[in-house]
């Protein structure tokens, strides 16, 4: 009777252990379809917050991989799964009335062109440009590169995203990817001509910035871009 | 997908010469989305929040050579009219093949025969 006694109470401690073993606080972050308007990551808060106990860490809108925004969770592994939380907010609804979706890939970034586009695009293709050797007037000094920046953010990160990965939103469905910029991360001087060329007269689905930028402020942008660092 | 997608359609007048220069008509039904949201009033920067739809390239055919290409992009109109002018040269079908940002295909065609 002892023994059973003592044999129940090392059970019951051994479940308690393994219990607190596998109950942990984990970090995720979520890919989020639905986003909206300003009043979009309050509604998705509230309801993982009312719902669940659930965490709401922050969003991330800009600087991820694919493009897509993210939202960061927090929670007790041992109380809420993954599945329940991608449950509550594939049921919630924006304020405007759309719903929310976990973003499982279901339709790519860029999808590769039929054969036919492919031949066309060989039919139709401009020639490789002749870039005119320039020399850049606007030495690459801090406030270029702030100027540069600001440029950045308003014209081109639209398209080759905020961090240069060449995932920006509107970048989503090109039949060519945005480069990814950091392929110029301090590159030399013989690069210039290359990247002033392009962004003043652009090429498949970018378009001629010449038109709508000043000279200097496009030498600004090619300072700023050779800035741009590869993820670490 | 609110939007449903219909089969593109073309019109060209009836009676055609040779050698004349006549008016391409077509008109495709598909929605056109960039999938931008803007959650962040203060920073004006727009983010991506649903897949997007749109055509991205238009081919005109006449006698099954390649004639011409549009490429088109978000900007694009919800359900355009495409109108473009051909010189008729044969008598020979004129196809229009629309695709969208899915990789989706759609065609349409009609047969130019010369008016006596």
């Amino acid at each position: 009777m002892k023994n059973t006694a003592s044999t129940i109470a090392v059970l019951i401690a051994a479940l308690a252990v393994t219990t607190v073993a596998y109950a942990a606080t984990v970090v995720e972050e979520i890919e989020i379809e639905g986003m909206v308007s300003p009043a979009s990551p309050k509604a998705l808060s509230a309801a993982l917050e009312e719902q669940l106990a659930v965490k709401v860490l922050g969003y991330n809108f800009y600087g991820t991989a694919n493009g897509w925004p993210t939202v960061k969770v927090e929670y007790d592994s041992g109380a809420v799964s993954k599945d329940q939380i991608e449950n509550v907010i594939d049921s919630t609804e924006d304020p405007t009335g759309r719903p929310y979706k976990v973003h499982k890939d279901g339709k790519q970034i860029h999808l590769a062109l039929l054969e036919e586009e492919t031949k066309a695009d060989s039919i139709f293709a401009a020639d490789t440009p002749d870039i005119p050797k320039v020399s850049n007037p606007i030495p690459a000094s801090a406030e270029s590169n702030t100027r540069g920046e600001k440029l950045y953010v308003t014209y081109c990160s639209k398209c080759h995203g905020m961090t240069g990965n060449g995932a920006g939103p509107s970048a989503h469905g090109f039949s060519t990817n945005p480069r990814q910029l950091w392929a110029w991360h301090n590159a030399d001087k013989s690069s210039d001509p290359y990247l002033f060329w392009f962004i003043t007269n652009g090429r498949t689905d970018m378009p001629p910035w010449g038109v709508i930028l000043s000279e200097n402020e496009r030498w600004d942008l090619v300072n700023y871009v050779k800035t741009i660092a590869p993820p670490k | 997908m609110a939007e449903k997608i219909k089969a593109p359609r073309m019109r060209i007048k009836r009676r055609i010469k040779k050698d004349e220069i006549f008016k391409v008509k077509v008109r495709f039904d598909h929605p056109s989305f960039t999938g931008l949201g803007m959650v962040d009033e203060d920073e004006v920067l727009f983010n991506r929040a649903v897949p997007s739809t749109f055509i991205r390239n238009m081919l005109v055919y006449y006698d099954d050579e390649l004639v011409s290409r549009f490429r088109t992009s978000s900007a694009i109109a919800d359900n355009p009219l495409f109108t473009f002018k051909l010189k008729a040269m044969k008598e020979a079908p004129v196809k229009v093949v629309f695709v969208n940002d899915q990789g989706e295909r759609w065609e349409t065609s009609k047969d130019i025969k010369f008016s006596t």
